[in-house]
């Protein structure tokens, strides 16, 4: 192992081995303050990493065969350290509860990133594989783990054994794949079959089938869906934000790492007639059913939601529905376009939701841990502005609306359909952001109505005092100000995943 | 001469009305007044000094903005944009005044919004970089949909999202049309443009012309509003604030014309030359429905808000007719129904804080208590139906003479919109002013209904500076019309189409 693949590969072995330096912590001293103070030092530190080698890493460094380092991988990384921070950040306003001492939480969640790490720098079956089942099982662990919460034990096991039966598809239609190329690596320069048998075929492609089946599921797309809203809703309030950007952001980019290794999938190959082309037809196809799908679905089952979690657990339906469109891509000269769409409309809808799970988390903990209803931000804006200025510019950003982030991750998706003549998909995502709006418009006007005070008189926390800490002000101040400054000045972000 | 200076003084002197409302209760107005009066008297006098001819579009500033994709912020202005800017400063004016009284909860946020939707306004009437006048598009929405949904009537929330919803989707549309447009300029030069003069000299073949076209004509049909389209627009009035509807009908009903020359007619002439029998029947359309539906309202509000689609569809009609004269006669439309809508809000907002209702049938008998009132009154009605001598008569009367000569039979059809709004404009004012007083009818409503007070000093001057200029230009219309002499727009669009 070389200098550089130690350095290119230094923010997951940072994980790694601060896990391991975990454990070795809780033997010696269990204190949860200890534990969350090491967790985040170690998220600091992977990021610290990751950024440098986004700064010097020039090319992509294929370390052994399971992982190829690219600057791709490496924002997502970053994306994902800085959710988890955030994640550790609130979990530890929540934990404080109880009298334990919550070591394992923590523990859970650097496996987590440690499986989100090494998915979005896999390039291989196997690793890709190994990501997923450590990013899946210690997610379990964590959506049940407030043990006396009434939908805890449904929720992780309605995502136990769902993930379970996804990760089982997956890993057939990895055999399938293997059975036809010989090589589990993502990259193999195989596929001679369009001459060959047409036996052959019926294999990968059923194989390809299974595999994004699997992957489906857990980018929760339509119609592999259902879990989502309850899992989202049963999980405790920072596990779902992790639920809803860790693993998302983890899935959908080693999801591109396989498509755009694979070209035969989506390019049409110029010298040869249309209909041996069955591959590439077929799976961007596939492909289009699922996004029309998720975003028509998510969007309208959006509608008439209730909770807090579930609308938003709905609403990332739709825009995983969205973000499919970056993969039909026609010709290989995209594919860094829509590298860097994704990664835009990816930071945009991972800082969105941080924004609105954060203010989820702090109400809901102001309000006794009850679910939070969209009523129960009645007012809000008047009582707190900081934190509903948060909220508000995470649904413009996630309605699209400009002055916010979400605009321009909508418009770089639009320029990639445009390009690809996508006309349909773009119809659609027309049509879902208008039924969106309804959803998202709702939200925001609660905000804006009559301070409920009187309404709810008999609850004692009705007056809620709104009153943050400096830390929580600081950082909503900042969400808000990142949120506003890179809708304005897209080029901040732009030119960086322009350089990736 | 620095438009971006208007803008964010603007914004800034919003931003300070809100933040000294708080400080001292009932500074925001003073704040918002002085701020507009001051921006305008920059505005007329660095517009006088600059010397510039503004026959052509004169380019004000132009800076690389999103450099990723060859995005610049670049603004313009020619006599088009002048005269539109000044009528929007001109009704900022009137509607801090008709708000003076009206607006007593939140102001300083009132007021922030409302300088907001002026900035944003002013700033689709001077982009010229595509997608920035997008973004104007977009962000004036925003402040407009919370004044609605904040200081509306009782179906307020209702009406903001359908306000919203029919907009941003329509302009979804007109975004899609603006990324093929760039895409096109990226095929036809090898870079992306998103510069309105680069578009100018596009070669389009014109089946993808039309397509495009249809995009931004939409767009700009809704917020016309032209009658498929236009159902957003009685609830949006009715439910908004008085200085809402006065902003929504003076002002933001002329983006979307505006958006009509500049860009469809301007960009695709020969698209526009084929698509002409389609738009103008869509325009006499909204000419007679406006006037039917306006006659049949008993809500004053809703009874102007269909005459103003009324009007809106002569300027359609006018502008699809290619003719020199009906082009100033659209202008003149724009201008005049800018003027005596804004002016017949106003009233409808006086009206309803004496006796809180905008039911036609709670009014009457109006006149005996309140003469001024009464006489503003009769002099705004006659100018919605085109007496001669005020400024309607004039545009109206230039609009159909040149559309005639293009479009005989759509133009008679039109010319009976003309008896319709001499209908709906003594219904209303009889309805309100003459007949049996109110009160007498109801006992118990005798000291609010029957006594209504007259005019205050402050809502003379907001009448009579709205009927003087209505007259000025009724009686010598050049001092608008002479800046639309030289209408090079006529010549481009019948060359263009001479040629095909």
């Amino acid at each position: 192992m070389t200098q550089l693949m130690m350095f290119s590969l230094s923010p997951l072995l940072i994980i790694a081995f601060g896990l391991v330096l975990s454990l070795l912590l809780i033997a010696w001293r269990r204190s949860q303050k200890l534990i969350l103070i090491f967790t985040l030092t170690i998220f600091v530190l992977a990021l610290l990493a990751s950024l440098s080698s986004v700064m010097n890493l020039t090319d992509a460094v294929q370390v052994t065969t399971l992982v190829k380092v690219d600057n791709y991988g490496n924002f997502a990384f970053m994306l994902v350290l800085v959710a988890s921070i955030t994640v550790g950040l609130l979990s530890s306003t929540w934990l404080t509860h109880s009298v334990e001492v919550h070591d394992e939480f923590f523990l859970l969640l650097q496996l987590v990133v440690l499986g989100a790490g090494i998915l979005v720098m896999s390039d291989h079956f196997a690793a890709l594989f190994l990501g997923f089942e450590l990013l899946s099982i210690a997610l379990v662990g964590m959506v049940g783990y407030s043990r006396d919460s009434q939908y805890s034990v449904e929720s992780s096991f309605k995502y136990l054994i769902l993930s379970a039966c996804a990760s089982s598809f997956m890993l057939l239609g990895i055999a399938f794949i293997y059975s036809q190329s010989g090589s589990l690596s993502f990259a193999t320069e195989l596929f001679v079959y369009e001459q060959t048998s047409p036996t052959i075929s019926v294999f990968y492609h059923a194989g390809i089938l299974l595999f994004l089946v699997g992957i489906a599921f857990k980018l929760s797309l339509a119609p592999f869906h259902l879990w989502t809203p309850d899992v989202y809703q049963g999980a405790p309030t920072p596990v779902t934000l992790l639920l809803a950007t860790v693993s998302k952001v983890a899935m959908f980019v080693v999801l591109m790492k396989f498509w755009f290794s694979q070209p035969q999938l989506f390019v049409q190959p110029l010298d040869q007639p249309l209909i041996s082309n069955g591959n590439a037809l077929s799976a961007l196809n596939l492909m289009s059913v699922f996004a029309v799908l998720s975003m028509l679905v998510g969007n309208a089952l959006a509608l008439k939601q209730q909770n807090i979690k579930r609308l938003l657990a709905y609403s990332s339906i739709a825009h995983m529905g969205y973000l499919l469109i970056v993969l039909m891509v026609l010709s290989p000269h995209s594919v860094a376009l829509a590298w860097q769409s994704a990664l835009f409309y990816l930071s945009a809808y991972v800082l969105a939701t941080l924004s609105l799970f954060m203010v989820l988390q702090l109400t809901q903990a102001k309000r006794g841990d009850i679910e939070l209803e969209i009523n129960d931000w009645q007012g809000l804006f008047w009582q707190n502005r900081s934190l509903a200025l948060l909220v508000i510019v995470g649904i413009l950003s996630l309605a699209g609306i400009p002055l916010t982030m979400g605009f321009i991750g909508k418009f770089y998706l639009l320029n990639v359909a445009v390009q690809a003549q996508q006309w349909w998909l773009i119809a659609t995502l027309i049509i879902g952001s208008g039924i969106g709006l309804f959803y998202y418009l709702r939200i925001i006007f609660i905000l804006f109505g009559e301070e409920n005070i009187g309404k709810i008189a008999g609850i004692k926390n009705s007056a809620v005092d709104y009153k943050l800490t400096t830390v929580v002000s600081f950082s909503a101040s900042m969400l808000i100000f990142v949120g506003l400054i890179l809708g304005l000045y897209p080029d901040l972000l732009g030119n960086i995943l322009v350089n990736l | 001469m620095n438009i971006t200076y208007v803008m964010c003084s603007l914004l800034l002197g919003g931003a300070l009305a809100w933040y000294l409302e708080g400080v001292k209760v009932q500074s925001a107005r003073w704040i918002a007044l002085l701020t507009v009066l001051v921006v305008a008297l920059y505005f007329a006098v660095s517009v006088i000094t600059s010397g510039l001819d503004f026959t052509e579009l004169q380019l004000v500033v132009r800076l690389p903005w999103i450099t990723s994709f060859n995005i610049e912020y670049a603004l313009a202005l020619d006599y088009l944009s002048l005269v539109l800017v000044s009528l929007t400063l001109f009704l900022a004016l009137v509607c801090v005044l008709v708000s003076w009284q009206e607006i007593q909860s939140k102001s300083g946020f009132y007021y922030f919004n409302l300088l907001a939707t002026i900035a944003g306004i002013i700033g689709v009437f001077t982009a010229v970089d595509m997608f920035l006048f997008f973004f104007f598009w977009e962000v004036m929405l925003l402040p407009m949909t919370a004044l609605i949904a904040i200081w509306g009537h009782e179906n307020k929330h209702f009406a903001a999202i359908k306000f919203f919803i029919f907009t941003q989707v329509s302009s979804l549309l007109m975004l899609v049309a603006i990324i093929a447009m760039a895409a096109i300029h990226f095929q036809q030069t090898g870079r992306v443009s998103f510069f309105y003069a680069d578009w100018l000299i596009l070669e389009l073949p014109l089946s993808t012309s039309f397509y495009l076209m249809l995009g931004f004509f939409i767009a700009f049909a809704v917020k016309l509003p032209s009658v498929p389209v236009h159902s957003w627009l009685p609830d949006a009035h009715t439910q908004a604030p008085t200085a809402g509807s006065v902003l929504l009908a003076g002002v933001l009903l002329k983006t979307g014309a505006y958006g009509l020359i500049r860009f469809v007619l301007h960009l695709f002439p020969q698209a526009s030359m084929e698509f002409a029998p389609v738009a103008a029947t869509l325009g006499v359309f909204s000419i007679l429905y406006g006037a039917k539906m306006a006659f049949a309202q008993q809500d004053l509000k809703r009874l102007i808000a269909y005459s103003s689609i009324s009007h809106m569809g002569f300027v359609m009609l006018a502008l699809f007719s290619f003719n020199a004269i009906a082009y100033q006669g659209a202008v003149l439309t724009l201008v005049a129904h800018g003027l005596s809508s804004a002016a017949l809000f106003a009233l409808a907002g006086m009206v309803y804080s004496r006796v809180h209702s905008r039911d036609l049938n709670d009014m009457g008998g109006f006149w005996h208590s309140a003469p001024r009132m009464g006489g503003f009154a009769l002099a705004f009605a006659a100018a919605a139906f085109g007496l001669p001598g005020l400024a309607n008569f004039v545009a109206e009367f230039l609009s159909l003479v040149g559309a005639y000569q293009r479009f005989p039979l759509l133009t008679i059809l039109a010319a009976l919109g003309l008896i319709g709004s001499a209908v709906y404009g003594m219904v209303f004012f009889q309805g309100a002013f003459h007949g049996k007083e109110h009160g007498k009818e109801q006992g118990k409503k005798q000291n609010e209904a029957s006594t209504i007070a007259d005019l205050s000093k402050r809502e003379l001057l907001i009448f009579s500076s709205l009927l003087v200029l209505l007259i000025v230009i009724g009686f010598y219309p050049n001092v608008v019309l002479v800046f639309f002499q030289k209408t090079d727009l006529i010549t481009t669009i019948t060359s263009a189409a001479g040629g095909q």
